[in-house]
């Protein structure tokens, strides 16, 4: 008799979702590489250069949004409060979101032997998940200052 | 997916699985790191720009920025994203191409050359704090 294993009756499922969320987690983790070089290279050339410590290019290269650096010595420009860049921070913040909460219900999976209390936890990671876009898009979108 | 293992802490601590082990477990420790620090970071400035300052809620944001914009946060941090990133770029580069996986210890201080300076580097001026 075969204990019943959580992980491996999933595989077995026929679903997708773990083949999906596996090809996903490696296409945006080769993406946030590509993002962060390119909002980071994008402030240091329209002023940033001189005026940012390391924590300060790293706060740039994740997050490019103006606001985002006024506890800095950068001279807030205008450049990062576009839409474009808008829709870039909160693209970039989004896949990151879900990267990381797809890689936390992995690894609880990996720990949580008793189905239902998966269940729980999974959902839970779901609610958490859904209030950090929420809160990532009004950060985004309507609390410019 | 792992299967689930049974055996007991002493027995864990004792399994020697070298190099791919201690990669396994800093991939898994920084990405826990990462997502606490982002969602606390996003969820905590969310409620700074919401809410009164002086409600609780708005004490406990103040207090969770004091926590994560102190120093020795702000250096883990960077070792989390570096050594994750890093990390993450070999399994990626690895799995696109099994052929390559006989050369994963050799990946692995490739790994290792690339990331002690990228990280040791902007660390040192990190507690130096000096404007780049």
């Amino acid at each position: 008799m075969v204990t019943p294993n959580a992980s491996v009756a999933r595989g077995r499922s026929g679903s997708k979702f773990e083949t999906v969320m596996w090809f996903f987690t490696r296409v945006t983790g080769i993406l946030f590489l590509f993002m962060g070089a390119l909002s980071l290279v994008y402030a240091n050339l329209t002023g940033g250069y001189g005026n940012m410590d390391a924590g300060a290019q790293m706060r740039w290269a994740f997050f490019p949004i103006s606001f985002h650096v006024e506890s800095s010595a950068v001279e807030v420009t205008p450049n990062f409060s576009n839409p474009f860049w808008q829709a870039y921070s909160f693209l970039l913040v989004a896949f990151a979101a879900t990267h990381g909460f797809n890689g936390l219900r992995v690894i609880l999976t990996d720990y949580i032997r008793r189905p239902l209390l998966l269940a729980w936890v999974k959902a839970i990671l779901l609610l958490l998940w859904l209030l950090v876009l929420v809160a990532a898009a009004f950060l985004v979108f309507v609390f410019t200052g | 997916m792992s299967k689930l293992a049974r055996v007991s802490l002493p027995k864990a601590l004792a399994y020697r699985g070298g190099q791919p082990m201690i990669a396994w477990l800093l991939h898994r420790i920084s990405g826990i790191g990462i997502v606490f620090f982002v969602s606390m970071h996003i969820l905590a400035a969310f409620f700074l720009y919401s809410v009164e300052s002086t409600s609780t809620t708005g004490l406990v944001s103040d207090a969770l920025t004091a926590f994560y914009e102190a120093l020795p946060m702000q250096v883990f941090m960077l070792f989390a994203v570096l050594y994750h990133a890093i990390n993450g770029l070999r399994i990626v580069v690895l799995d696109m191409f099994p052929a390559l996986w006989k050369y994963n210890r050799e990946a692995m201080w490739v790994q290792w050359a690339v990331f002690l300076p990228m990280f040791l580097l902007p660390a040192a001026l990190m507690i130096m704090r000096v404007q780049i």
